[in-house]
Formats: structure tokens, C-alpha cells, sequence
């Protein structure tokens, strides 16, 4: 490995980062050495650009809506991080509560089969008995016949 | 500036959400700047450097204030940053940071130096330069982008730099090396001075 190639490295230290000896090495090279004269002086008319450029590129940038979109990821982290907590020491405090709330899609579900069960259920069958004149409607019900008495002329 | 910063934290602990967010103001562009420097992409270096600050907030309590307040947040951007990137980084480990005899280039070291000088009527380059400069990290590779972003706009010693990234101070020199280089060659060629040894474009 040539001198450079050991000593190009070392170029672009700030003060204090280098061991003594490395520095030394670097002075003595630099003393000799015009290519690496002329690293050392690109580094130095390029210190600080990059760092501008990019804050100048961030300057082009339009930050109205920065806070406001750092606030509200804030604002709903804090808003879920509290219900969640609120629900946690209610159902600490509410344990029958809390399992009934566990089973209520459980107990949902089951009222709304029975429900379209129902629903689906065939037209109650209606039979008329006669009987002097007066009309006799047996209706017949999912839960038994029920009989209801009446006058069939009425109102005819 | 740093006592201001304090001050306000300590009003963001007490659940004051305007001093917050003038933090956020504050500092936004920079934490924005290393964001973008390292992951290249705009809309992703802005959702990183706002979930830096979320990240602060959600550790007010635990800043000490040993560093400033803009070290803390720069620090949380940049390693968000470098993690968004991290399949990159996976992909470019060809990238040897030893520094070889055939990496030393002749002919061109000096150019940028005297084509920049301090005549100020060259300032008109260097503002040409500026504006490419961001287009000419874009390209190198991202522990290149990286290690340049931090040492150049956060500011990191070689010690620093070794601890962050962990490796040692001979590859953290020996990598902003081959970063310098790199980037030096592009802009060189966007000044026209590719293949020029010292003369003007």
C-alpha cells in the first residue's frame, strides 16, 4: 500500500480526533505529498455544502402541515392509549360486567338465529269450526293451538 | 436557543401540546434534512422525521438534557431513518470500506478546490454545486449517504460515528473516504470537469 493510500483516510479529521502519531504521519505526508495537498483543499472548499444543500432542500419543502400531522399522530396514539386503559381498569373493577360484555356478540348472534328461525317460520294455519252461528278460529301457533271465539256474522 | 428548547419541554411534559408542537416547528427542517439525506425519498423522509418526534414525545419523561434537545431528535430521526433503509443496506454490503491502492485517483484530486476557490465570482459554481448536491448523494450507496449525512449535518465525531454504526474508527474514516470520493466524482462530472486534471471546465 502506497503512503496515500494509508494517508487519504486521515484527511478530513477535525481537531482531536486523531491519535498524536496519526496526526504527525498526516502532517509529514501532507508536507510532501501535493495530491494529497489537493484532497485535503476539495474537502475544505466542500466543508458545510452538503449540509446546506439539504437543508435547503428542506426549505423548498412546504411545512405548513408538518406540526399538525406530528400533533394528530400524537393526539390518536394518546386518545387509543386512553380508552384502552379506561377499559382495562373498568373491567379490572367489573369483572361479571366485562364477561358479560365478553359474551354479548356470542349472546347477539344466537338471538339472531332464533329470530330469522321465526321469521322463516310457516304461516300459522288458521281452521274455522262452526258452531250456532257463532264462528270458532283455532289458531294453530309454534307455541300450541290458541282459540279464539267470536261471531262470524258480525259485520258481514 | 438551548434553555428555550428546555423550557419547553418541561411545559410538553406538564401536557402543554403548543410547546410541543413549537418544538416540532423548530426543528422540523433539520430532523426533515438527515431524514432525507439518508432515504433519499421525500414523502418517505417526511413520515420519518414525524414519527421522530413522535417517538420524542412519547419519551419526554425520559430526556435528561445531558445532550440538547436537538441532538436527541436529530439522533431518533437518523436511526429511524437508517432503519427504513436497512434492506438497502442488506443488498450493498459488496461495498468493501478498505482503502486500496487502486482507490487512490490521479489526476483529479484539486479540481473542485480551485474551481470553487474564494473568487467571488465563482460563488455562481458553488451554488450550482449546492443544487446538485443533494441529486449526487441520492446516489451513492446508502452507507455512503449515511455515514456522510452524519457526519456532515449532525455533526458526528469518528468516535460517535463508530458507536452509532458499529464499527471501528479506521472503517468509519476509511468509509467517509470512499463517500467523499464518490460523491466528488459526480460532481465533478456535473461541473463538466471529468477526466480534467486541475484546468477549468
Amino acid at each position: 500500500m502506497n503512503d496515500c493510500a494509508r494517508h487519504a483516510p486521515l484527511i478530513g479529521a477535525r481537531p482531536g480526533e486523531l491519535s498524536d502519531e496519526e496526526a504527525r504521519r498526516l502532517a509529514e505526508h501532507l508536507a510532501a505529498c501535493e495530491a494529497c495537498q489537493a484532497r485535503l483543499a476539495d474537502e475544505e472548499a466542500l466543508s458545510g455544502m452538503l449540509s446546506q444543500a439539504l437543508l435547503d432542500e428542506a426549505n423548498h419543502r412546504d411545512f405548513a402541515t408538518f406540526a399538525d400531522g406530528v400533533m394528530q399522530r400524537i393526539g390518536g396514539g394518546e386518545r387509543r392509549a386512553g380508552l384502552l386503559t379506561r377499559l382495562g381498569l373498568w373491567s379490572r373493577h367489573h369483572r361479571a360486567a366485562a364477561a358479560f360484555s365478553a359474551l354479548a356478540p356470542a349472546l347477539a348472534a344466537v338471538a339472531l338465529v332464533v329470530y330469522l328461525g321465526r321469521a322463516a317460520a310457516p304461516e300459522p294455519m288458521l281452521v274455522e269450526v262452526s258452531a250456532e252461528g257463532r264462528g270458532t278460529i283455532l289458531l294453530e301457533t309454534s307455541e300450541g293451538p290458541v282459540v279464539l271465539l267470536g261471531d262470524l256474522d258480525q259485520g258481514s | 436557543m438551548e434553555a428555550d428548547d428546555l423550557a419547553l419541554v418541561e411545559r410538553a411534559r406538564a401536557g402543554e401540546s403548543e410547546a410541543f408542537r413549537t418544538l416540532v416547528i423548530r426543528h422540523q427542517r433539520r430532523v426533515y434534512a438527515v431524514a432525507l439525506g439518508i432515504v433519499k425519498d421525500r414523502d418517505l423522509a417526511w413520515d420519518v422525521a414525524q414519527e421522530a418526534f413522535v417517538r420524542v414525545h412519547q419519551h419526554l419523561g425520559d430526556f435528561k438534557g445531558e445532550a440538547s434537545f436537538s441532538t436527541w431528535v436529530l439522533r431518533i430521526g437518523a436511526h429511524l431513518a437508517i432503519d427504513a433503509v436497512r434492506r438497502e443496506r442488506a443488498s450493498s454490503k459488496e461495498d468493501i470500506d478498505d482503502v486500496m491502492d487502486a482507490d487512490i485517483e490521479r489526476g483529479s484530486e484539486g479540481v473542485l478546490a480551485s474551481a470553487l476557490g474564494n473568487d467571488p465570482q465563482k460563488n455562481l459554481l458553488r451554488r450550482e454545486l449546492a443544487e446538485k448536491m443533494a441529486e449526487a448523494l441520492a446516489q451513492l450507496p446508502e452507507k455512503h449517504r449515511t455515514i456522510l449525512v452524519l457526519r456532515e449535518v449532525e455533526g458526528l465525531s469518528y468516535e460517535e460515528l463508530a458507536e452509532r454504526l458499529g464499527i471501528h474508527k479506521g472503517t468509519v474514516m476509511s468509509r467517509l473516504f470512499h463517500a467523499r470520493k464518490k460523491m466528488q466524482a459526480i460532481l465533478r462530472d456535473y461541473a463538466g470537469f471529468s477526466g480534467a486534471a486541475g484546468g477549468e471546465p
